[in-house]
């Protein structure tokens, strides 16, 4: 792997083909490719984990093996060798730090170019970060103005070490280890990852944010998040995830799990950059995600992502309303590009009485890319008075692309309501037309259609976010239509 | 305990397949298709729930019965007692078969300018074969069930209508089954050519005259020439006992009206496998269904619209009503290929639950790649408007009858389209049978 | 300020517009009027730059510059502004922000920087005054489920907003009761300078009532075919459009 100078790193920026596509060179630990249980048992010694968090992955593994890799998504891309994978990579000067002076120089440096300046974020947004790097945690930030409160905001391999009892009791519980394929491998291999607790009645008071990267080449990134509300709390959440351009593929199978106990809230916003691959398909990350979320009486999750990176998406984030009067909520927006494909969605399991859910995606595809919304609508014979609306929205740019939606919606109690729409539509020429007439070039013009297209999403993410992704959309689209 | 009695009607089957082959003509042109056929059936089985195609609708209590798969003797039955089922206020022309067999006494068949008859004389006599060869077997799939009918393909109607005929009166196709047999297989196998510009409507029908139980494995093909318009209206209400799998393939050309109307009260199991190819411009497939059932009924529609060329319009709406233990299923589907530019495709699934125990499950899909085109869905599950009932019972009317009244003003959308006004009626008063009030709907 | 020569356009080669001309200097109001199907809206979307159609012959100068080559966008940027028909509408943008876009585009065109937020908002609560606008509805996605007031009120706050050289109203009276009809000249009548140029495209003498033109043209079977002062629109309403055809036999 030739290393990028920075005529290189100018260059790509210029074509703005992938924004975030530089690679840092930080001095890398990275284990033998290849997975069986003695690898399985070294990222738990290397994390010096106890004994039961060691049996919980071989358990894992060993399921894992016996699992066959699932093929009934609406994407086509060649299986990932799992023995050709690296398991654990990470930077070598693990930064166990208290302030950003003491943060390896080019790492900060990798921050910035990432446009996420800690120093700033800090001040102005009030963020508090963690950021995951080829799959460990090397910066949490604000972490003492979160103690005060009691909130738990820390990387999961410490929180395994200081809060055993809590991650014990809530790992698995939501996405058991058995769920699926790539959950079985995740919970194997996982290096790192977040784990957030809220106590009873407390309100986080600041934006809580992961940034996610894949640094290394022919690394996998598997990481784990935890997000624990206890009885009538409040979390927002946001998570970031970008990738350096390579040639080759990469994995990234997360798990996210939520639980919202009585009365608590959680708000999770995701966006998501991973290296699509170049314009010609090659490359580009491989991302096959496990997210679903536990409602108790009361409570409230809501989903918010902004996908517009990976050559591959497979990813669903779920609600499980179990409690009565709990609220799923799932807005998305989707872009796909070049020959990205996206099978994204999600669940809405309902089990409680009065439970209610909203599904609001926007697809939006172009060049020779695919674009699948996926998605279940259950409401359980018990689930009495249940609603659901969903409306998914698709916008086709060009003609050698496709969209298609795959709803599921099985109803067994005669008191629900459900309503599913969809529809289909272009740019219109006319449209296009009274745009230029008043100034605003084609470009411009998509540009603000499709902010529009995407709104009721866009308004759903926090402040800073919601930048950030209509920025991205715009670079995402750029070229698209000729 | 069922997997073995299913392995072992499939192992009847491919005996009976044997026999049956030994009794038809080896050179016959048809041979061919019904061998490959069978072998891939043979390769196939029957479909399972994890097929996702089938994924809610499972048939394995209905292959647990050890069907006979030929009636062993010839059937009679007296018009007097099955003259209910029939379209019979008006002059129709019939083809019906009792036990899969052809009864000339109750069938009013023409060559008249035009062929309605007997598909097992199309395949003998030579002056059919042009149009056997050209569109038998041509757009059916190699699914399971029917390649199952394919191999046992031999008779059901055949019906030619040449260029710039309109067929004066209706069409009844009426598959009788006596229950001579403790379990009866039927599987009739119908081919419907409509050249250009010729005009032609349907009603089919399947009834079982006893308990015993039935299954219906129905292959029908219909092609449509350029300028060409078929109505179809299958009408389905038949015993508990009986099941029907039924496979329509229709391919239209250019500017030809297409629309099939499925109207499901009854029967054990019923899956509709209704699937449009629009191989023209200015094409527009009519899709249409109300299902109201009860009991332990279950109806599955699974529906294809495949746009291939532009400018051409589908029109989906389905509605259903599920009482008791019933379960509904709707999965349609519309594929817009990336050369259907101008596509307008609307696909509408409504459901009323009226009991607790009964359940519905939707997946209306769509899968696009053109991007000029108009194509939406929509699917609701809901019940009747509280107030509208209220409003009804304060100004007198009881509240069953209210009930039945916005049931019918619910599916009512669909019987518009409805263009033979006897149908229209036998379907308002089946509904009102199905919902127990004895209204007329003036609505 | 405008100069049209001999225009000639069509339109999957129908030919609609059959030699034009026209010239409008800064300060006038010119009306077009004519019966359906004259070619009236499609002259305005031909100076506007609609890409279906094809100048085959002729063309269009705008303040010396012959612009019949210019993509929409620059035509606009060059002070061309159509109020359309039927305006389209744009999911999901609000009117504040499609403006704004629209205005700071044309700035950035000039090499001008973006207009300050300040500045922004003071223009848009002066101009939504001007046309008696509800602030609410400046936050409303563009012209969805607008009235058909609404829509034409909104086009004439955007010409307001822009400050074009040149205004073409294509039948910005259609669908408008008297009141919004009011408003909407009376706002128009506002924007007038001597600096600028309108051109009111109409069907009916009624809105010449409120913006009083200083040339009528007559336009038939694409070819302007007659022109006078705003007695002419008068007298069109009098007798109707089949005087002036039975006057051409």
């Amino acid at each position: 792997m030739s290393k990028y100078t920075e005529d290189d790193l100018r260059e790509e920026l210029k074509t703005k083909e992938y924004e975030y596509g530089f690679y840092t060179d930080i001095e890398s630990e990275t284990f033998a490719k290849g997975l069986n249980e003695d690898v399985v048992r070294a990222i738990s010694k290397k994390k010096n984990e106890p004994e039961w968090m060691t049996e919980w992955r071989l358990e894992a593994f060993r399921v894992w093996e016996k699992m066959e890799e699932p093929d009934w998504a609406n994407v086509k891309y060649p299986k990932p060798n799992f023995q050709e994978i690296a398991y654990y990579s990470a930077p070598k000067k693990k930064p166990k730090l208290n302030s950003l002076d003491e943060v390896d120089p080019d790492l900060l440096e990798t921050f910035k170019k990432l446009g996420i300046s800690l120093d700033e974020q800090k001040k102005l947004a009030n963020v508090a970060v963690d950021i995951v790097m080829d799959s460990v945690s090397v910066a949490t930030t604000f972490k003492e103005t979160l103690a005060e409160k009691g909130i738990i905001f820390m990387p999961i391999s410490e929180a395994i070490q200081e809060h055993p009892e809590l991650v014990k009791k809530y790992l698995g519980t939501v996405v058991p280890t058995t769920d699926n394929f790539y959950a079985a491998l995740n919970s194997a291999v996982f290096s790192d990852g977040s784990f957030c607790y809220i106590p009873k009645g407390v309100r986080c008071p600041m934006e809580l944010s992961t940034y996610f990267r894949i640094n290394e080449g022919g690394t996998g990134q598997f990481e784990r998040t935890l997000v624990v509300a206890d009885k009538g709390s409040y979390v927002s959440y946001l998570e970031g995830c970008t990738a350096p351009q390579r040639d080759e593929n990469q994995l990234h199978a997360a798990v996210v799990e939520l639980i919202a106990m009585d009365d608590a809230e959680i708000k999770y916003s995701t966006v998501q950059n991973w290296f699509p691959g170049d314009a010609n398909g090659k490359g580009g990350v491989f991302n096959f995600v496990t997210k679903r979320g536990l409602c108790e009486t009361n409570a409230k999750i809501s989903w918010t992502q902004v996908e517009t990176g990976s050559a591959v998406t497979w990813k669903y984030p779920s609600c499980v309303l179990k409690g009565n009067n709990s609220v799923g909520e799932f807005y998305s927006i989707a872009v796909t590009n070049n020959y990205q494909q996206a099978d994204t969605g999600t669940k809405m399991i309902h089990l409680g009485k009065n439970t209610k859910s909203t599904i609001i995606s926007k697809g939006i595809s172009a060049g020779k890319s695919q674009n699948s919304y996926r998605g279940l609508v259950q409401i359980n014979s018990r689930a009495e008075n249940a609603r659901n609306f969903s409306q998914c929205d698709s916008l086709l740019m060009g003609n050698e692309c496709g969209a298609h939606t795959f709803p599921y919606i099985e109803v067994k109690n005669k008191s629900a309501q459900v309503e599913h729409e969809a529809t289909t539509s272009k740019i219109g020429e006319d449209q296009l037309f009274y745009c230029n007439q008043r100034g605003i070039d084609t470009e411009k013009a998509i540009a603000l259609i499709v902010n529009g297209f995407s709104k009721e999403v866009l308004n759903k993410l926090p402040m800073e976010f919601a930048v950030e992704a209509q920025k991205l959309l715009e670079i995402s689209l750029e070229g698209s239509v000729g | 305990m069922t997997e073995e009695r299913i392995m072992e009607l499939k192992e009847k089957i491919v005996s009976s397949y044997v026999a049956f082959e030994n009794e038809m003509d080896i050179n016959s042109d048809i041979h061919d298709i019904r061998s490959e056929a069978f072998h891939n059936f043979e390769k196939l089985g029957f479909p399972t729930k994890k097929l996702e195609a089938w994924k809610y609708t499972s048939l394995n209590n209905v292959l647990k019965n050890d069907y006979s798969i030929f009636a062993n003797k010839d059937n009679t039955v007296e018009f007097a007692d099955v003259k209910k089922y029939f379209i019979h206020d008006i002059d129709t022309y019939k083809i019906v078969f009792i036990d899969g067999k052809y009864s000339s006494f109750l069938s009013d068949t023409t060559h008249d300018g035009k062929d309605i008859c007997l598909l097992s004389a199309a395949f003998s006599k030579s002056k059919y074969k042009v149009v056997v060869e050209n569109y038998f077997n041509k757009i059916a799939k190699q699914d399971n069930m029917t390649s199952l009918n394919t191999a046992f393909a031999n008779e059901g109607a055949y019906i030619y209508i040449p260029r710039n005929v309109e067929v004066e009166k209706p069409i009844q196709i009426i598959n009788f089954t006596t229950g001579s047999e403790a379990a009866t297989m039927v599987q009739p196998r119908n081919l419907i050519v409509v050249e250009q510009n010729a005009h032609v409507q349907i009603i089919e029908r399947h009834q079982s005259l006893t308990e015993n139980a039935v299954l219906t494995n129905a292959v029908t093909e219909i092609f449509a020439a350029k300028d060409a318009t078929v109505d179809y209206y299958k009408i389905q209400n038949d015993d508990d006992n009986a099941s029907l799998v039924d496979n329509t393939y229709i391919e239209q050309k250019s500017n030809s009206v297409v629309s099939v109307h499925t109207f499901s009260f009854g029967g054990n199991i019923t899956r509709n496998n209704l699937n449009f190819y629009q191989r023209g411009e200015h094409i527009d497939s009519i899709l249409k269904g109300i299902t109201i059932i009860e009991g332990k009924q279950h109806v599955d529609h699974h529906t294809l619209v495949h746009h291939i060329e532009p400018n051409c319009e589908s029109h989906q709406d389905y509605k259903g009503i599920y009482n008791e233990r019933s379960t509904g299923v709707f999965n349609g589907k519309v594929i817009v290929e990336k050369e259907a530019q101008k596509t307008n495709a609307y696909q509408q699934n409504n459901n009323v639950l009226i009991s607790d125990k009964a359940t519905i499950n939707a997946k209306p899909q769509l899968e696009i790649f053109a991007d000029d085109v108009k194509c939406s869905h929509g699917c609701t599950i809901g019940q009747l408007d509280d107030d509208a009932l209220f409003y009804m019972q304060q100004r007198g009317i009881p509240k069953k009858e209210g009930k039945a009244l916005l049931m019918y003003a619910f599916a009512n959308t669909v019987l518009e389209s409805v263009k033979i006004p006897e149908v229209k009626q036998r379907i308002t008063k089946l509904i009102a049978t199905k919902l127990g009030v004895n209204i007329g709907f003036d609505l | 300020m405008l100069k049209i020569k001999n225009l000639h356009a069509s339109i999957e080669d129908k030919e609609i517009l059959k030699g034009i001309n026209l010239e409008v200097k800064a300060g006038e109001v010119h009306a077009i009027m004519g019966p359906n199907g004259a070619g009236k809206s499609t002259m305005a979307s031909v100076i506007a730059g609609k890409e279906e159609y094809e100048v085959t012959e002729g063309i269009i100068e705008l303040s010396g510059e012959d612009i019949s080559e210019l993509a929409p966008e620059e035509r606009a940027h060059n002070g061309v502004f159509l109020s359309f028909q039927y305006p389209v509408e744009i999911p999901g943008v609000s009117v504040t922000n499609f403006i704004k876009t629209a205005i700071n585009e044309t700035r950035k065109a000039k090499g001008l920087e973006d207009m300050p937020a300040k500045d922004m908002l003071k223009m848009i609560r002066e101009k939504s005054e001007l046309l008696e606008i509800d602030r609410k509805f400046l936050s409303r996605s563009l012209n969805e489920g607008f009235s058909g007031g609404e829509k034409k009120r909104n086009e004439i706050f955007q010409m307001a907003m822009l400050e074009p050289k040149l205004a073409i109203l294509d039948e910005t009276d259609s669908g408008l009761d008297i009141d919004a009809l009011r408003i909407v000249a009376n706002g128009v009548n506002k924007l007038k300078s001597k600096d600028n140029a309108v051109i009111v495209i109409t069907h009916y003498q009624r809105l010449l009532d409120y913006i009083v033109p200083d040339f009528v043209h007559v336009l038939h079977d694409g070819k302007i075919v007659k022109t006078g002062d705003a007695s002419l629109a008068l007298e069109l309403e009098e007798k109707g459009y089949d005087w002036i055809k039975n006057e051409l036999v």
